[in-house]
């Protein structure tokens, strides 16, 4: 249960300061957003009260961090299986290296891959209506994303010959590559300003992978204190 | 004559049930923080929890985030 622990914790850390590093590099963002949404619905005419949304924000800014908590809790343990079976397959030396290289790689396959076709959106944006549809391209992308490159790994590790291996990087990119094409876009049409959207998404891009990075240190330095000491028993037989 | 023989013993106990849980703990967080639109509370508090939505809404900027389709 010392994988189970590092591993949580490790999460846990990384998401919390995740969601500091949200509230104090995104939020002002998710903010702005929020005022043209209620500005949108005033000038047409809808009702919107205010008391009640002043108690939302409340309440969605003081669930920042134990959401974090939890995002990071998922992210890791995810994190954490595949470093079990990865860790002696990775071109570096040290465990906190290898966590490093794993964070990086997951970074990149689901999340920065998947925010090319998905990318992350503020409040403003997004029909209800689609939030299903929506969800199911998500986490399709994400999928297809995870499994390739969990493909690709083990084909890395069952390919003899290194010459060939450069083809399989290659592999992935055309996987993702027919995926991005492949897959409908997001239905819902950006109507507030493009300089406020590509901020948001610069900034969450940044703050996710701080986050990686963060976790892999975290897992990196646990899993050296805690489980990289594998006891050695020699047995003499007479 | 003697033999000596060496054994490395890992300290992964358990580690089939280990991972079964982090896969567990996976499922159930991207959920909470991703996914719901109400259903958890709604096992309690019925139909109104959809309109409530206070996990939607507790995790909400982390959703936005985190790249999640929000709303």
């Amino acid at each position: 249960m010392t994988l189970v622990g590092i591993t949580l914790s490790s999460g846990i850390i990384a998401g919390i300061i995740l969601a500091l590093l949200n509230l104090g590099i995104v939020e002002p963002t998710i903010d702005k957003a929020i005022a043209l949404e209620v500005q949108k619905q005033v000038s047409s005419g809808e009702k919107v009260k205010m008391s009640e949304l002043i108690d939302y924000r409340y309440w969605q800014k003081a669930g920042a961090l134990a959401g974090g908590a939890i995002y990071g809790a998922g992210l890791a343990s995810l994190f954490g299986v595949v470093f079990v079976f990865a860790r002696n397959k990775f071109p570096v030396k040290n465990n906190k290296q290898k966590a490093i290289f794993l964070a990086g790689i997951m970074w990149f396959v689901l999340f920065f891959n998947v925010a090319l076709k998905y990318p992350a959106n503020p409040p403003a944006v997004g029909d209800p209506e689609t939030i299903y549809y929506r969800e199911i391209l998500y986490v399709a992308y994400i999928m297809i994303s995870g499994f390739a490159a969990l493909g690709m790994a083990v084909i890395w590790i069952r390919t003899r010959m290194y010459s060939k291996r450069i083809l399989i990087p290659l592999i992935y990119a055309a996987i993702m590559v027919t995926a991005y094409f492949v897959m409908p876009s997001s239905p819902d049409k950006i109507e507030i300003s493009m300089d406020l959207i590509h901020t948001f998404r610069i900034l969450t891009a940044i703050t996710i992978g701080v986050f990686w990075g963060i976790l892999g240190i975290i897992f990196g330095s646990l899993w050296d204190k805690f489980l990289s000491k594998e006891q050695t028993v020699v047995t003499k037989l007479s | 004559m003697s033999t000596t023989k060496q054994t490395t013993v890992k300290s992964f106990g358990g580690l089939p049930v280990a991972i079964g849980f982090l896969i567990a703990v996976l499922v159930f967080t991207m959920f909470v923080v991703g996914y719901d639109q109400g259903q958890l509370f709604s096992v309690v508090e019925g139909q109104s929890a959809f309109d409530s939505k206070w996990i939607h809404e507790f995790t909400h900027d982390m959703r936005h985030a985190a790249g999640f389709p929000c709303h």
